[in-house]
Formats: structure tokens, C-alpha cells, sequence
């Protein structure tokens, strides 16, 4: 009996001591993330077969994984494999939404790779057409880059899918606006202004739609008012002399119907009124 | 003395069984084969060979330590030897020591075999030869010192096919164990909480032997980490033993 | 003559099953084995006497009792230094050649290598073991194996040699010849214990026995004592007398080919069946008396059970 007794006093010591050892461990900044294994995968494809239906289960895990494996400053290259790894998990689980999300923000926030972040995108919205918070969130990120052309292209594949927000309609026209396609622009305000439900949005609608016009209009105004110059030598007086010399043939008004302001001196128009605050 | 007899007994047995050379035959497969899968990945390609042999070599080894071991003991009880060797004059805790101590080496042999092959092949394919990927080897023979002396202990009590479920469910937890440490942390603190974090210490952690990747993509090693995992596996393994002792102790032998 | 093994008190029960049943195998069992005596242990199929064995090598913890061998208690591991033992059914490393295999058990006793070769050597000879003592032990039959475990509990030159059912699924002439190997051991002054439930060999050589009937002791003692040399009846085949005119003087048994077999309880009796069948001008083809076997014994003790 005593000796019972001894080794179970021993076998308590013992594992006593090597807890406080994994504890002592756990401190160290060691922690390399376990698992890194997971790079040598060939393709997504494979391991799908490999996993016996559990292939969401095995999604889960590698994407949490993955979030250790991003989230450690310590692995010098884990960037190289990212599309590689996100890929993986689309293989495994392609209506899994976050992992694209956090897959292209490593992308285009750590990696400043905002081609990369969209092929994600691409790849999630491929797999999902009816998710139209790919696009939506691809058009953020393009706009945030100040790639305006692709993020209304990204806006308008958002649009129309079917059960979007409505704001995805206004962000392109927003956007294309920006990317300086003003007739797609004006079209698309139009149509958000005759179609919106409340005063608000069309208030919104109504100010882009005066921007829209405005920026058309003064662009016009300018040219003739440059022509004026090379014709006459000089800018004109005010912007009656630029109908008279048959340049236009009238006067644009703005939106609102009220006459744009001219500076005889530059040659340039602007708004009488700024469109946010009418 | 006694133990130093029934381990080489135990050996002689052990090396004459036919899984430890078809699992052989696999793990030099694997380690060979890593070559074409390097071909179709992206990066490194040396990196990526080393890993994969290396976690061959681990998984090979551990695949060895299981299913020889959970027979050992009770092949012994099963076939009734164990009458002729329990009536002479020898304590019990030295038969089973002796049957682990046999396993070791059996295995140690085997690694060995094994990690010739691989470095062999590193050598050849790179001219240089790797003290580091050396002791990646160490590490994974200290965790099959742990996974060994598990088999064994399941082996006291049940049949060969549950032992080998249990053992590899331990080494599966032992390698997950970074999951329950993760979600320790996200529970509220509370009675939940810290019964988490005391099952994420108190159960293994077979990671800390896992020195494969800093090893293959040339991170630090700090010897400190070094030798707490090798404490670590020491003492962890004197439990197992410990523990198997215990139970086998006033075991009736019918 | 001193005492080599004594049991006293022990009792075993066995919890048997998921929902433990509990079954008592050992009620309280004492016997004591003196030194260089074959002393025989009986007892009907599952009465306890591999039990009692094995609580005594230590393979199972009794309940209750004490045992001592060679003088210390048996739990000791030093008790079973001078102690051979060989199992019912014995099974042995298959990958083991016999002369590999008694290798083995010398080592464990701590034997050195010339000892362990010189003992082996004569070993094989005693056992007639020679000719296939390299080949591994899966290939042997039944009574190879079972001479080769012998071997084996000799290694050590014990004191004392314990024999679960030595006789077990031999051929007569295997029988004879581990008879004749056990006679030689107390010979050599080493005392026996052998377990067993066929009686003629247990009466051919044992000196003292104890008979286990449910898990108790119901006799022990030398066997002379035990059976007794009373002459229980007397069988004559005869011929030439009808049954009808035998039938006073004891029990006709069977009529074949003109004879009968006349069992006669009254030793009185004998002269007159003889007058009887000369008078007749018939034959006496046999005269046989029967004394108490210990199957008498035996049997008298297990039926009321």
C-alpha cells in the first residue's frame, strides 16, 4: 500500500512539474506557428479528396490557422504563399465568405497589393455569384487606391446582383463620375433619382446630379472661354460675349437653373452654388 | 539487469516484425517522393522537401511506435507468456521498463535508417550537410519517446486495435493542443476558463518538439526552448511509465 | 523435513463482467508441501487449482492468506529464485529457437554464459529436446513445446518445481516419459507440486495430495493413508456355471462367448465360486481383486457436490 501511495505522490509531482513547464514554455516568443506544413499542399483540389467529406471542417481549421500564420511578424515570407493558402480554403469551402474578406484585407492592407486583394475578391465572387459583397467590397478598395475605373466596373457587377443595397447603385455612379465618365454617371443619378424612395436620396441624387452637370457644363464654358482667347486675345468680358462670338449656342445654366460665375480675369467658371450645401 | 534483458528480448522480437519494414518501405518512399511535390509548389523548393521528409520521418516513427507497442504488453498477456517471465524472480515494474526499453531501441534503429536516407539524399541534392536538420531528428525521436511509452501504457489494458485508437488520439491532441490554449483565452474568466487553461497545460503538448520548422526555414533556436522541451518530454514520459506501473502493479493475470 | 511452501487461509474472488459478478473461487485453502516430496494437487475442471498456483508465483493477488516459499513470503521476488514453473498450455516466444529461449530465462536468473550453455546442453538431453533445439519454437507440437517448458523450469536448478497439468494432451509415451522426469527431479532432492485431474498418474508417483472440490480442501494427507488397502471386491471371469446359480454368491455381470463376469463383495465367498465351478467342470479365465483407487476416493468426494 505504501508504495501505491508513493508512486501516486510521484506521478502528481510529475505532472505538476511538467505543466509548469508547458506554461513556462507558452511565454517563450518561440511560438512558431504549428502547422506551416499546410504551404507544401499542392493545389486545394487534392486535399479536398483527402478529407473524406469533412472538407469544411478542415476549411475551419486551416483558416484559423491562418490567421495565427498571417497574424506572426516573425515569418519573414509568409506573404508568398497567401493567394495559394486562401485558394485552399475556397477549395475547400468556396461559401465561406470570410476568409476571402480577411484574405484580400491582408492583401491590400499588409501586402499593399490591391491586384492581389481583387483576384480574391474574383475568386469569392466566382464561387459565390450571389454574394454582392465581393464586388462591393472590391469597388471599396479600388476607390481607396484611387482606381476609379475599376472600382465602378466592381460597382456595377455589385448592382446587379440581385438583393443589393441600393447604395451600390449610387457608389457607381459616384465612381464614374470619378473615372470621368460623366454620361454614365448623369444616366445613373437619373435613375437613382426618379426610382429613390425618400426625400434624402433624392436630395442626394439631385445634388450629383447637379455636380454631374455642372462639371459638363463648365468644361464646355472653359473650352469656348480658352477659344475666345486664342481667337480675340483675350478672355471675355462676361459670358454673354461667348454666344455672341458663336461659340455656344447658349449659355448653360446650372442645374438649378441659375447662371454660372465667370472670372474675366482666369477665364474659369464655377458654381454659384456648392452642390452640397443647395 | 533484468530490464536490460527483457529490452533486448524485446528488441530481437520487435525487429523481426513485418510493419516495421513496410512502414520503412513508406517513409523511404515519402522521403524520395517529396522530390516531384517540391515540383509543383511555389517557393523554396528545398524548404519545402526538407519539411515534408522531416514530417515523414515524424509521422512514419510515430505510426511504428503505436502499433508495435500496443502489443507488446498485451500480446504478452494475451498469448500467456507472460506467466513463464511474472514467476521468476523479477519485479513487475522491470518487465515493463524492459519492454519499453526494447521498443526504444528498436525504434532508435529505425530512425536511424530512416534519417540516413534523409540526409544522405540532402547531402546529394544540396553538397552541404545540415547539423540542424540533425537535431530536428533528436527532437522527433524525444516525441516518440513520449508516444512510445503511451502505447504501452494502453497496452496494460486494452486490446491492440482501442490502445491504437487512444494513442493516436493523444498524439493528434498533442499536436492541436494550440487550438484549446486559443480558445482558453477567448472564454470569460470564470470556473470555464480556468478549466480550459488547466486541460491545455496539464494535457500534452506534442508541438514543443516540433522544432522542424525553424529548423528548415532557418529561424532562431533558442536553447533555452531547447531544453524546457526537453524536460518537457522526460518528465512527461517518466508520467506515462509511471502511470502504467501503477496500473500494472497488482494486475491479476487470469 | 521442512516446510518449502505453506498456504494458509487463502481465499480469491473474482469480479467477473461489466456488471461485476462477483465469484468466489478460493473459500480458504491450507496445505503445506514438505521438502523432496512429489506432492499432488486434485481437484475437478474449474475447482481453483491453477488459481491457487498462480496466486502462489504471484500472477494473482489473493484476497486473503498467507503463503510462504522457500522460507519468505511469496510476494518476494527472491522467494521464486529456486522456483521452476510450468503453465497449463504453455505458450512461448515463436521467434525464439528452444536453445534461444532457455537462453532467455538463464539470463534472468542472472546465470553466466558457460553456466547458462552447460545447463542448456544437458537440459535438451534430458528432455530429448536435441535434435530440434534450433528450430524456432512456432514449428513444435504440443508435447515438443510442453517438454521444452519443462526444460525451462529447470534453468535454475529450483528447489522447488510447480507443474500446472503436466500431462495435459500427451501420448502414453509422452506421459511415461515426464513421469519418469519428475521421478528423477525428487531424486535429485528437488520437490514437485503438480496440479492435475488424471488420477493414475497422480497415484503412480505422487507421495503426498490435497483434493480441491469447489474451492476447498476436502482431503489432504499421504496417499497411502488416504486409500486404504481394503479389498473392495474380486472379479473372476468364469465358464461353465449358469448366472442363476452364481447369483448367491455375488453379482453376475456380463455373459460373453459363454463366460461371466461373477464380482464378488465377500472375500469369504471365493472358495465356494471355485469349488463351485470345478464341481461344474468349468474354467477360471481370471481372478482379479480391486483395492480402493484414488478414483474411488475421488469420485465418492466429488459426487455428493
Amino acid at each position: 500500500m505504501r508504495k501505491t501511495l508513493a508512486l501516486v505522490l510521484v506521478l502528481c509531482g510529475l505532472a505538476a512539474s511538467f505543466s509548469g513547464l508547458e506554461l513556462r514554455m507558452r511565454t517563450m516568443p518561440r511560438r512558431k506557428v504549428p502547422g506551416a506544413g499546410i504551404l507544401y499542399i499542392p493545389s486545394g483540389k487534392y486535399v479536398k479528396y483527402g478529407t473524406f467529406g469533412f472538407s469544411t471542417l478542415i476549411a475551419d481549421v486551416v483558416y484559423l490557422w491562418a490567421i495565427q500564420y498571417y497574424g506572426n511578424e516573425e515569418i519573414a515570407d509568409r506573404y508568398d504563399s497567401l493567394l495559394h493558402i486562401f485558394g485552399i480554403i475556397s477549395e475547400l469551402d468556396p461559401r465561406y465568405v470570410d476568409p476571402y474578406e480577411v484574405g484580400a484585407l491582408i492583401a491590400a492592407g499588409d501586402m499593399r497589393d490591391l491586384g492581389l486583394a481583387l483576384e480574391i475578391f474574383d475568386l469569392g465572387f466566382a464561387k459565390n455569384p450571389s454574394q454582392w459583397i465581393f464586388p462591393f467590397e472590391a469597388g471599396h478598395y479600388a476607390a481607396i487606391a484611387k482606381d476609379y475605373p475599376t472600382a465602378r466596373a466592381y460597382f456595377k457587377k455589385a448592382m446587379d446582383v440581385p438583393g443589393a443595397p441600393a447604395i451600390a447603385k449610387r457608389l457607381y455612379a459616384d465612381t464614374s463620375f470619378k473615372a470621368m465618365d460623366l454620361q454614365t454617371s448623369w444616366e445613373t443619378w437619373l435613375e437613382v433619382y426618379n426610382t429613390a424612395q425618400d426625400d434624402q436620396i433624392r436630395k442626394i441624387a439631385s445634388n450629383h446630379l447637379y455636380q454631374v452637370k455642372s462639371v459638363a457644363d463648365i468644361a464646355a464654358l472653359k473650352a469656348a472661354a480658352a477659344k475666345f482667347k486664342a481667337a480675340s486675345g483675350r478672355f471675355p468680358a462676361e459670358p454673354g460675349e461667348i454666344v455672341r462670338a458663336g461659340l455656344l449656342p447658349a449659355l448653360p445654366k446650372d442645374y438649378d437653373g441659375n447662371d454660372y460665375v465667370y472670372d474675366p480675369a482666369t477665364g474659369e467658371f464655377r458654381t454659384g452654388v456648392i452642390p452640397w450645401k443647395r | 539487469m533484468t530490464i536490460k534483458v527483457i529490452a533486448v528480448n524485446t528488441f530481437k522480437e520487435a525487429v523481426r516484425d513485418r510493419i516495421l519494414y513496410l512502414l520503412l518501405f513508406f517513409a523511404a518512399a515519402a522521403i524520395l517522393l517529396s522530390r516531384v511535390l517540391a515540383m509543383l509548389t511555389v517557393g523554396d523548393r528545398m524548404k519545402i522537401v526538407k519539411d515534408v521528409r522531416l514530417a515523414s520521418i515524424s509521422v512514419f516513427g510515430a505510426l511504428m511506435a503505436i502499433l508495435i507497442g500496443t502489443g507488446l504488453v498485451y500480446k504478452e498477456i494475451e498469448k500467456r507468456t507472460i506467466f513463464t517471465l511474472i514467476s521468476k524472480p523479477i519485479r513487475r515494474y522491470e518487465f515493463l521498463l524492459g519492454k519499453y526499453f526494447g521498443l526504444i531501441l528498436t525504434l532508435a534503429v529505425m530512425m536511424a535508417s530512416m534519417g540516413l536516407i534523409f540526409l544522405g539524399l540532402v547531402l546529394v541534392e544540396t553538397g552541404v550537410f545540415e547539423g540542424r536538420l540533425l537535431l530536428a531528428l533528436v527532437y522527433v525521436f524525444l516525441e516518440l519517446l513520449l508516444i512510445t511509452a503511451v502505447a504501452i501504457l494502453f497496452s496494460c489494458f486494452s486490446t491492440p486495435i482501442l490502445s491504437s485508437l487512444f494513442s493516436l488520439g493523444f498524439y493528434l491532441i498533442g499536436h492541436f493542443s494550440w487550438s484549446l490554449e486559443a480558445l482558453a483565452k477567448k472564454v470569460q474568466p470564470g470556473l470555464g476558463r480556468t478549466l480550459l487553461a488547466v486541460l491545455s497545460a496539464v494535457l500534452p503538448d506534442l508541438e514543443n518538439f516540433n522544432i522542424r520548422t525553424e529548423v528548415v526555414h532557418a529561424l532562431p533556436l533558442p536553447a533555452a526552448h531547447l531544453a524546457y522541451a526537453a524536460a518537457y518530454g522526460i518528465l512527461y514520459t517518466a508520467f506515462v511509465l509511471a502511470l502504467a506501473v501503477l496500473i500494472f502493479r497488482r494486475r491479476d493475470f487470469v | 523435513m521442512s516446510t518449502i511452501l505453506s498456504i494458509e487461509g487463502l481465499r480469491k474472488t473474482f469480479s467477473q463482467g461489466f456488471i461485476p459478478r462477483r465469484k468466489e473461487i478460493l473459500k480458504g485453502i491450507s496445505f503445506a508441501v514438505s521438502e523432496g516430496e512429489i506432492f499432488g494437487y486434485l481437484g475437478p475442471n474449474g475447482a481453483g487449482k491453477t488459481t491457487t498456483i498462480k496466486c502462489v508465483l504471484g500472477l494473482i493477488f489473493p484476497d486473503a492468506g498467507r503463503i510462504e516459499l522457500c522460507g519468505r513470503p511469496h510476494l518476494d521476488p527472491r522467494s521464486k529464485e529456486k522456483v521452476g514453473f510450468l503453465p497449463e498450455n504453455p505458450y512461448f516466444y515463436d521467434h525464439l529457437t528452444a536453445r534461444e529461449f532457455l537462453d532467455f530465462y538463464g539470463q534472468l536468473f542472472g546465470l553466466a554464459p558457460a553456466v547458462r550453455r552447460e545447463r542448456i546442453r544437458a537440459l535438451l538431453k534430458l528432455v530429448d529436446m536435441e535434435r530440434a533445439a534450433d528450430l524456432s519454437l512456432r514449428k513444435y507440437s504440443r508435447g515438443m513445446l510442453q517438454r521444452v517448458g519443462l526444460a525451462q523450469a529447470l534453468i535454475n536448478e529450483p528447489s522447488l518445481v510447480v507443474l500446472d497439468e503436466p500431462l495435459g494432451g500427451l501420448d502414453p509415451i509422452g506421459r511415461k516419459e515426464v513421469r519418469d522426469i519428475i521421478l528423477r527431479m525428487r531424486d535429485e532432492g528437488r520437490t514437485v507440486v503438480l496440479s492435475s485431474h488424471i488420477l493414475q498418474d497422480i497415484e503412480m508417483i505422487c507421495d503426498r495430495v490435497a483434493i480441491l472440490v469447489g474451492g476447498l480442501i476436502l482431503s489432504q494427507g499421504r496417499l497411502a493413508d488416504l486409500i486404504s488397502e481394503k479389498i473392495l471386491f474380486t472379479e473372476i471371469v468364469l465358464s461353465g456355471v449358469g448366472r442363476e446359480e452364481l447369483a448367491a454368491l455375488g453379482e453376475p455381470l456380463s455373459a460373453l462367448a459363454g463366460r461371466t463376469l461373477l464380482k464378488v463383495y465377500d472375500e469369504a465367498r471365493i472358495p465356494t465360486v471355485l469349488d463351485l465351478v470345478r464341481d461344474r467342470k468349468g474354467s477360471i479365465h481370471s481372478l482379479l481383486s480391486r483395492t480402493q483407487t484414488l478414483e474411488d476416493l475421488f469420485v465418492g468426494m466429488v459426487k455428493p457436490q
